[in-house]
C-alpha cells in the first residue's frame, strides 16, 4: 500500500472509532492522536484492533501509547506491512 | 422518605432449582476457597500467559505463598498491599493474603512511585506484594523505608514452586469470620478524590454471591477477564464469582488481544464496561462477523450508563446484556436486571438482603454487601453514613414493582437561577433513548447574559451509515427536538450541539462532566455542592 492509501484507510478507521459522520478533513498526518483527533483509550484500542484485522500489521511488540501522531502510525504500518 | 426492602426471591424464577440450591452463603474468602478446591479440584480455574491452572494448582501455589507471608512476620489482621497487573500471580497472592485473615489493599498498577509510597504510609501497610514489572515504582519505599517488607509475587511463587517444591514450607487456609477485613479497593473518584473502601469478608462474599442471580447459566462457565483486578467489577464480579461458580477464568493481559483471546477461550460470560461492549459491537459490524464468539451468552455491563440500544443490539446477536448498578462501596452490585430484561433503562431489582431509603431523591443503602468504612478518612465516613445507611450520592426512583432507576448524581444537580433543580443525567437518559445518539451531556451556561440549558450529543455513526443518512445534524436536531418537546417546559434544553468527536472521558469511560462543560460567560447555573 502507498502512504496515501494507508492514510486514507487509517482515516476511515479513525472515523469509525470516533463515530464521526463527517469527512474528517481536519485530520492530517501531523494531527496528534489524542489532543487533535480526540481518541481516548477505547478509541485507540479500536484502531489497533482494526489495523491488525484490515492491514494484517501486528502491534504485539509495541505499545500504542508510544504513538503520538497520525504520521507515527503510518510510519509503523509502512515499516511492518507484508 | 421512602423505605424499600429487597424482595429476596425476586430472582428465583430465573434459575432452575438445582442452580438455586448451589447459590449458598459463605462467611469469608477462606470458607469459599476451601469449598471450591474441594468441589472443583481438577477443573480449570485460571488460564494465563499460555498455561492452565486447576483449582488445586492455585491452592498449591497459594499454600507456599502463605508460608512466605507468615515467615515475613505478617499476622492476621495486617494490611498487605498488592501491586500487580492482572495475572495468575495476582490471583494466587490475593487468595494467600485473604485466606490468612489478612487484608489485601489493592493498588492499581498505574499508580506512580510517589503514590505507592503514600498509600503504603496512609493505609498502614505491613508489607507489599508486587509484580517484578512494577519494581521501578518502589524506589521511594526502598529509599525511605529500607526495612519495609517487599515480596515479589512472580519470583516468590515461581521460585518456590519451581525450584524446591518438596522442601518448601506450606501453610493452610485459616478460618476467618465475616466481620474481619478482607480488601481495600479504591473508589473511582467520579465526584472527588479517590478513597480506600474497606470491605469485610462478609461483604466480599455477599457481592460475589449476588453475581449469581438473574440468569440461567451460572455455574461452570468460561469467563474472560478484561477489567482490572483492582476494580470491584474485575475482582468480585469477575474473579471471585468465577471461582465461586467453579468456572474457568482466562486472563486477557492486553485488551488489544481481547478478540484473539475470545477465539481461543470461547467465553460464555463477559463482564465489561458499556464502552467496550459498544466497541465490540461496532467491530463486529465493521468486519461482518460476531467478534465475541458463538459461545457467548451473557454480558454483564456496569460502571457506566448502558443504553437500551446496546441491550437490543446484543439481543440480535443472541446475547443477553444485563445492565446493573454497583459501587465499590457495595462490593459489586446493588441491583441487577434479570434475564428477559424488560426495562433496560432500569438497573434492575435490589439484591437479596438489601434495604434502601430514598431521602430527598438520594439512594441510601444498607445490607451485608455494604463496606465497613473509608480507611483513614474520618471526615468522609461522617458524611457517608447516617442511621446505619450508606448515602450513595446517586439520585434514584423505584417503580411500583421495585425496579431501580438512576436519575443522576446529587453533586451534579444543576440549580437554575429560577431555583429549579435539574438532574442532567435524567435529561440525558431521555435523549439517549434515541437510537441515533451514542451519548449526551446536559449542562447550563450563561451565554450573552442568558442562562442556556445546553445539550451536546455524539451521533452514532453506524446508525447513519446503515441508513444512508447524509445530513446527520439535521436528522439529530429533528429527533432530539421532538423528544425535547415532550419534556416539562422547565426541563427543555435551549440549545442542541451535535459533536463530530467524542467527549473527554474518565478512565472508566464515563463522560467527564467537568472537563466537557464550558466555562460560563458571567453568572451561571451552578452544580449543587
Amino acid at each position: 500500500m502507498t502512504r496515501q492509501e494507508i492514510f486514507d484507510t487509517l482515516k476511515d478507521i479513525i472515523g469509525s472509532a470516533l463515530e464521526r459522520t463527517d469527512n474528517m478533513k481536519d485530520v492530517s498526518e501531523r494531527s496528534d492522536l489524542r489532543t487533535d483527533v480526540g481518541l481516548n483509550s477505547v478509541g485507540l484500542l479500536y484502531i489497533v484492533i482494526s489495523i491488525e484485522e484490515r492491514l494484517h500489521v501486528s502491534f504485539d511488540d509495541v505499545s500504542f501509547n508510544d504513538f503520538q501522531t497520525v504520521s507515527d502510525v503510518i510510519d509503523y504500518i509502512e515499516r511492518h506491512q507484508g | 422518605m421512602t423505605e424499600i426492602k429487597a424482595n429476596d426471591s425476586v430472582f428465583d424464577k430465573y434459575a432452575d432449582a438445582e442452580t438455586l440450591k448451589r447459590i449458598v452463603s459463605y462467611e469469608s474468602v477462606s470458607e469459599m476457597w476451601d469449598k471450591c478446591v474441594e468441589m472443583y479440584a481438577d477443573s480449570s480455574a485460571v488460564a494465563d500467559n499460555g498455561s492452565d491452572y486447576s483449582y488445586m494448582d492455585i491452592e498449591n501455589e497459594a499454600s507456599f505463598f502463605r508460608a512466605v507471608l507468615l515467615s515475613a512476620g505478617l499476622k492476621r489482621g495486617d494490611y498487605v498491599g498488592l501491586y500487580a497487573p492482572n495475572s495468575k500471580d495476582f490471583v494466587v497472592s490475593f487468595i494467600a493474603i485473604t485466606t490468612l485473615g489478612m487484608c489485601a489493599v489493592l493498588l492499581p498498577p498505574q499508580l506512580l512511585k510517589e503514590s505507592v509510597f503514600g498509600c503504603a504510609m496512609k493505609f498502614g501497610l505491613k508489607a507489599l506484594v508486587y509484580a517484578k514489572a512494577l519494581e521501578g515504582n518502589l524506589a521511594l519505599i526502598k529509599e525511605k523505608k529500607p526495612s519495609f517488607p517487599l515480596l515479589c509475587a512472580d519470583e516468590t511463587v515461581s521460585g518456590i514452586v519451581g525450584a524446591s517444591e518438596t522442601s518448601a514450607r506450606k501453610a493452610g487456609v485459616v478460618k476467618v469470620s465475616r466481620d474481619e477485613p478482607c480488601a481495600v479497593l479504591f473508589t473511582g473518584g467520579t465526584t472527588g478524590p479517590s478513597k480506600g473502601a474497606l470491605l469485610s469478608n462478609g461483604a466480599v462474599m455477599c457481592g460475589t454471591k449476588n453475581g449469581c442471580y438473574g440468569y440461567k447459566n451460572v455455574f461452570n462457565q468460561r469467563y474472560l477477564l478484561i477489567l482490572p483486578l483492582t476494580h470491584v467489577f474485575g475482582l468480585i464480579r469477575t474473579l471471585l464469582t468465577s471461582l465461586y461458580t467453579g468456572s474457568s477464568l482466562y486472563i486477557c493481559r492486553n485488551n488489544k488481544d481481547m478478540f484473539k483471546d475470545i477465539a481461543i477461550h470461547k467465553p460464555t460470560l463477559l463482564v465489561m464496561v458499556p464502552a467496550l461492549a459498544e466497541m465490540a459491537l461496532n467491530l463486529s459490524k465493521q468486519f461482518g462477523r460476531n467478534m465475541l464468539g458463538d459461545d457467548l451468552r451473557t454480558v454483564i455491563a456496569g460502571a457506566a450508563v448502558v443504553s437500551p440500544y446496546l441491550v437490543s443490539e446484543y439481543k440480535n446477536l443472541g446475547i443477553d446484556l444485563f445492565p446493573g448498578y454497583g459501587l465499590t462501596e457495595s462490593a459489586n452490585l446493588v441491583s441487577g436486571n434479570p434475564e428477559m430484561c424488560r426495562e433496560p433503562v432500569s438497573v434492575g431489582f435490589l439484591y437479596p438482603g438489601m434495604s434502601a431509603r430514598v431521602v430527598d431523591g438520594e439512594l441510601w443503602i444498607k445490607g451485608p454487601n455494604v463496606f465497613t468504612r473509608y480507611v483513614a478518612d474520618e471526615e468522609e465516613n461522617k458524611r457517608a453514613f447516617e442511621d446505619g445507611y450508606f448515602k450513595t450520592g446517586d439520585l434514584v426512583r423505584f417503580s411500583d414493582e421495585g425496579l431501580l432507576y438512576i436519575v443522576g448524581r446529587k453533586k451534579e444537580l444543576i440549580v437554575l437561577s429560577s431555583g429549579e433543580k435539574i438532574s442532567p443525567a435524567q435529561l440525558e437518559t431521555e435523549f439517549n433513548k434515541a437510537d441515533c445518539i451514542q451519548d449526551s451531556l446536559v449542562y447550563s451556561v450563561f451565554k450573552n447574559g442568558h442562562e442556556t440549558l445546553t445539550l451536546e450529543v455524539l451521533p452514532r455513526a453506524a446508525y447513519f451509515k446503515e441508513r444512508g443518512i447524509a445530513d446527520v445534524k439535521a436528522f439529530v436536531s429533528e429527533e432530539l427536538g421532538n423528544i425535547n418537546g415532550t419534556l416539562p417546559s422547565t426541563h427543555r434544553v435551549n440549545e442542541i450541539i451535535v459533536r463530530s468527536s467524542d467527549f473527554i472521558r474518565t478512565p472508566s469511560m464515563k463522560i467527564d462532566r467537568a472537563k466537557n462543560t464550558p466555562a460560563s460567560q458571567g453568572a451561571s447555573g451552578k452544580a449543587e455542592k
